[in-house]
């Protein structure tokens, strides 16, 4: 996925039309959020079986000095390609442009997609209209993202402005000097566990999964840090046994990294397991103690009237107020807890 | 009401799309709470959920017969009128481009499980209603969850019958409000195999052997941001948790408790006028005796119910959502503590590697 392609950034060249403000030259950096590309594969698996590629336009969000692009959401537009000709439902793009902005008022318009990494003349009429002036991203530069969804190949993604070429206005309409841009696919903490949750599918035969909990994650979690504790004992094995080239950088590193193992006096930590296990725990019991009084109290109140009859009211009464009590009781119990556990 | 009752509660395959169109919407807004709508299709009884999409925010009027108007305009969006437009459109849009988009219910965040409110329970009877009798609630918190009102509960909150009475009739608990649906997540292919190229970047060729400490400490792998492995649920941070759930639950009793006050203050003035109608039917009583002996025309003996007028029964609804609410918390309460009394015994084992022993 992540390829380790280099990147020149290179002014991109301007055409020949005179501007009053100059459009952005500045170098871009293009940063894409998983479930813009997730949204791409989705598309491409919904094309209609004789379209070779499908296209759509992606939104986001362009740091102020311009030179950092966030992806951040899609949505697929219809078009055609004949060998000659290629028609893009601009109506619907303006229409859905219009419904998305409504939801999502700090997104703007910052390019398009297409799910086959080819770019052809096509490629560059619909990039010449993305980065046009009135509809388009000007003065800013379009950004144009293949994702190739060719089955049994790895996807891959690519990025690119574009720079008009051509040396008269026809030419230049349906051509566009396409520049690789670099690109970076971000995630931030929350994004990172639900990936976790939908890769947890990605093995199983049928693709589906369900939700782990967390007894079970952890559980994972620590099957694999086992599983890299094995690999980097073997690998210090190989080369006691001299079988793998030493590396001195990696053995500090290993040094260094066990050296971190906290040196406490035992009865510290005891100290601190009770504390902290007898939080938990006391947090844990009021909180289910909680549960079950109130329910008891609700369901005093609730059951008066089957009773009849004044005495049984006044009995209930009681019992509300048993209930009310008890709730008075935990809440001053739970405070308690909550103190505990902020000490 | 019977048919529903047939229905069992049917697994739903949320899409991985689904799940990552939900978590950028809710982090983006964070903590605020987040609404959308959620398309895809009944197929066999199974709801596939392929598609989301976010709700505008709009400003509405309090409309709700229950008083508890949003403070915030996200959480009811779902059931404003501007939205059912935009969602009517939406779905028209979408459809254009080959996803089989169909309503089947909406989505909204939530933290640590304090979805429980009347806002959730509105727009779900309102999709319910309104939309489709199948629709569900997907609840984000931050993993998916996905429920029903019973239609016991529809049925209550239709007509609004939440006084002891009624439901000592119904014999409706707060376990019956919801109906939870398992949740599985399905992957299209693509997304499979694109998943793995995050987890295992492409290495063109074994890595060399590192110079120097600080060229391992600095370089690629070091920094780089592979999805796996992630090891943030061995932390042992338990008091934020601990503390954020102690104040959730505290906010639930002093609900509790003014719900409790209500309820008793009804049950006193409801005693005081009884009385008051007591004295007053006895007294009429009286009079009326002595008005048989004098051969009087009798005064009417039901005119009380004009000259007093019984207080109203405050609804037992709130106190329902809060204890459903309780045991909310107390379940996921619960889950954290089993995780974290594990972990704390794993560290004290590695700690004090003699006490294992004992």
């Amino acid at each position: 996925m992540a390829e380790t392609d280099s990147f020149l950034h290179l002014a991109r060249p301007l055409g020949p039309v005179a501007m009053a403000s100059a459009p952005s030259t500045a170098p871009l950096n293009v940063v894409i959020q998983p479930q813009a590309v997730f949204s791409i594969l989705d598309h491409s698996l919904r094309r209609n079986a004789d379209q070779e590629r499908v296209i759509g336009t992606l939104l986001g969000t362009r740091s102020e000095d311009g030179t950092e692009v966030e992806i951040r959401s899609t949505f697929a537009v219809g078009h055609t390609e004949t060998t000659d000709q290629v028609e893009v439902d601009m109506e619907y793009q303006k229409q859905m442009l219009a419904l998305h902005l409504r939801a999502n008022p700090k997104e703007v318009l910052v390019g398009w997609y297409a799910t086959s990494s080819e770019l052809n003349t096509f490629s560059a009429l619909i990039q010449n209209f993305y980065s046009g002036q009135g509809d388009g991203t000007w003065p800013h530069p379009a950004v144009h993202l293949t994702v190739s969804t060719e089955p049994g190949k790895d996807i891959e993604t690519r990025a690119y402005i574009s720079a008009p070429v051509g040396v008269t206005a026809e030419r230049a309409a349906d051509s566009a000097a396409f520049i690789p841009v670099p690109y970076e696919i971000r995630y931030g903490e929350a994004e990172k566990s639900g990936l976790e949750t939908i890769a947890s599918a990605k093995d199983a035969e049928n693709g589906s999964t369900n939700i782990f909990t967390d007894i079970e994650a952890l559980e994972r979690a620590i099957e694999e840090v086992l599983g890299m504790i094995d690999r980097v004992s073997r690998y210090v094995e190989s080369v006691i046994d001299e079988e793998a080239p030493a590396s001195t950088a990696l053995g500090q590193f290993l040094l260094n990294t066990l050296a971190l193992a906290p040196k406490v006096d035992p009865a510290d930590i005891e100290r601190d397991f009770n504390n902290h296990i007898q939080d938990v725990l006391v947090v844990s019991y009021l909180a289910n103690t909680i549960r079950t009084q109130m329910d008891l109290s609700n369901r005093l109140a609730t059951a008066q009237l089957t009773l009849g009859g004044g005495e049984s009211t006044g009995e209930n009464q009681r019992g509300g107020q048993r209930g009310g009590k008890g709730g008075r009781g935990g809440h001053q119990r739970t405070q308690g807890g909550a103190e505990e556990v902020r000490a | 009401m019977a048919e529903y009752e047939r229905s069992p509660p049917y697994g739903r395959p949320g899409r991985g799309l689904v799940v990552m169109k939900i978590i950028k919407h809710s982090t983006q807004a964070f903590p605020t709470t987040v609404t959308g709508s959620i398309v895809g299709m009944d197929v066999g009884g199974t709801l596939e959920v392929t598609n989301s999409f976010p709700f505008p925010v709009v400003e509405m009027p309090p409309e709700s017969h229950f008083d508890t108007a949003a403070p915030n305009p996200a959480a009811a969006a779902p059931r404003a009128k501007a939205n059912a437009v935009y969602q009517a459109e939406m779905i028209r849009m979408l459809r254009e481009v080959n996803i089989d988009a169909n309503n089947v219910g909406w989505y909204t965040s939530a933290n640590m499980g304090n979805f429980v409110n009347m806002n959730v329970i509105e727009n779900q009877f309102f999709y319910q209603k309104e939309m489709n009798e199948r629709a569900v609630a997907l609840v984000h918190d931050p993993e998916p969850e996905a429920f029903r009102l019973s239609p016991k509960f529809m049925a209550a909150f239709r007509e609004n019958k939440f006084t002891a009475d009624e439901l000592q009739k119904s014999n409706l608990r707060y376990q019956d409000i919801f109906v939870e649906l398992p949740v599985t997540i399905h992957n299209s292919h693509l997304i499979t195999s694109f998943i793995h190229q995050l987890e295992t970047p492409k290495q063109s060729r074994p890595a060399d052997l590192p110079p120097s400490l600080a060229a391992l400490e600095s370089g690629a792998p070091a920094k780089s941001t592979v999805l796996t492995p992630n090891f943030d649920n061995l932390l042992l941070s338990i008091d934020p948790f601990m503390e954020k759930n102690c104040d959730l639950l505290l906010d639930s009793i002093e609900t509790h408790h003014t719900e409790t006050n209500n309820f008793q203050y009804y049950q006193r003035s409801l005693a005081r006028e009884q009385t008051k109608i007591n004295n007053w039917q006895q007294k009429r009583k009286a009079e009326n005796a002595t008005r048989a002996t004098l051969k009087q025309p009798l005064l009417p003996e039901d005119e009380w119910q004009r000259l007093f007028k019984l207080p109203q029964e405050p609804s037992r609804l709130e106190s329902m959502l809060n204890s459903r609410q309780v045991e909310q918390y107390s379940r996921q309460i619960d889950n954290f503590v089993a995780s974290t009394t594990g972990k704390m015994f794993a560290v004290k084992g590695n700690l004090l590697p003699g006490e294992t022993a004992k």
